[in-house]
């Protein structure tokens, strides 16, 4: 089959404009939505209940390096069936009412301006503007399933699939440039479009608050089961075994 | 947790105990590396001009020296700084992936253009 040849203008004015449009959007994005985002206002309940379930995974976690008394009345401070904190605390589960508060709106408005609306209006003009182009080869061979995937935009029987679409470029660059966002941008950043598409197949884009009475009745059972194992009973042969290693050599 | 008989006779150096944070940290500088590599090791494939299995064959000989690297830089104290070996390995392959086939495609547009 013969070579295809390539302008080099197509390099010039389609293939290296969609690497930069689609790099600098979403360095855009991100700035873009750290400066929309409000603070989220935390309840001081919320606070006490997520720091109570760190110390009570912190306690059945490292538990084995504190005195068997130690561990037991910390347990017995979370777990005791009379006044134990987490049999005690009646937390209220947060109102499920059909209409979510105005906050929340305006939060998921934000998230739409910053996400959806540079997706569908970035993505429309580079297909509007760069529609029809050829923009290169993957330099790897692929099967004909891969010609509607890469090769948006472009009906030709005859092409071979390894050929690159403009559009499908676009869509390349998306899911390529990811990670180096995260290098550019630090981890956690907003510019990553692939992550919402994901969360919108998935269909968790809106997240349930967590209850905090399932969570305290979670730990409390795992506290529960939990017994106290001596991690140091053998340090003192540990430390002597030692120090004749050292002052041996 | 449930044996607790067996548990009385655990050796102290047996016992791992490790901080959440630092491994982490440890775990997402890794991951800095990996972006950094799969991209490197794309643009050297795509200016070696590799097509086909051999590019693929490079990306995964590539995993392997970063692999050795930071087991190197770890030294034999690599337990101090990661859980196993072999998710250092593994971890972020595809991700890794898909930014080491478009560093492999950018200088493919020049081989194209040197046909003229």
């Amino acid at each position: 089959m013969a070579e295809l040849v390539l302008d080099i203008n197509i390099r010039g004015w389609v293939f290296l404009p969609i690497v930069l449009i689609t790099f600098l959007v979403g360095v855009i994005r991100h700035y873009v939505s750290l400066l929309i985002t409000s603070q989220k206002k935390v309840e001081l309940t919320q606070v006490q209940d997520s720091q109570v379930l760190i110390r009570s995974r912190m306690l059945r976690e490292n538990g084995r390096y504190i005195s068997k008394q130690g561990f037991y009345m910390r347990r017995h401070f979370f777990n005791n069936e009379e006044n134990g904190y987490f049999k005690t605390q009646k937390r209220t589960v947060p109102a499920q009412t059909a209409m979510p508060d105005p906050s929340m709106m305006t939060e998921m408005l934000k998230g739409n301006i910053t996400n959806v609306l540079p997706m569908v209006v970035i993505g429309g003009w580079i297909n509007w503007m760069f529609s029809g182009f050829v923009t290169t080869k993957v330099p790897f061979p692929l099967t004909l399933r891969f010609k509607p995937m890469l090769q948006r935009g472009i009906e030709l029987v005859s092409l071979d699939a390894a050929w690159v679409s403009s559009a499908s470029w676009y869509f390349l660059n998306v899911f390529g440039l990811r990670s180096i966002y995260a290098l550019v941008l630090g981890e956690n950043n907003a510019a990553d479009q692939s992550r919402l598409m994901q969360d919108q197949m998935s269909g968790a884009a809106m997240s349930m608050p967590i209850d905090p009475k399932v969570a305290f009745k979670a730990e409390w059972e795992a506290l529960e089961i939990s017994s106290h194992k001596w991690a140091l009973a053998d340090l003192d042969n540990e430390v002597l075994s030692v120090l004749m290693n050292k002052s041996n050599k | 947790m449930a044996d607790n008989k067996e548990s009385k006779e655990t050796k102290f150096k047996d016992l791992v105990s490790y901080s959440e944070p630092a491994l982490r940290n440890n775990a997402s500088i890794v991951e800095y590396c990996r972006t950094s590599m799969s991209a490197l090791s794309g643009c050297t494939a795509g200016i070696l001009g590799l097509t086909g299995l051999y590019g693929f064959a490079f990306y995964i000989f590539s995993v392997f020296v970063l692999w050795g690297l930071i087991l190197f830089k770890a030294g034999h104290l690599w337990q101090k700084y990661f859980l196993n070996r072999h998710s250092l390995l593994t971890g972020g392959f595809f991700s890794g992936l898909f930014t080491y086939v478009l560093f492999w495609t950018y200088p493919f547009f020049k081989i194209i253009i040197s046909y003229i």
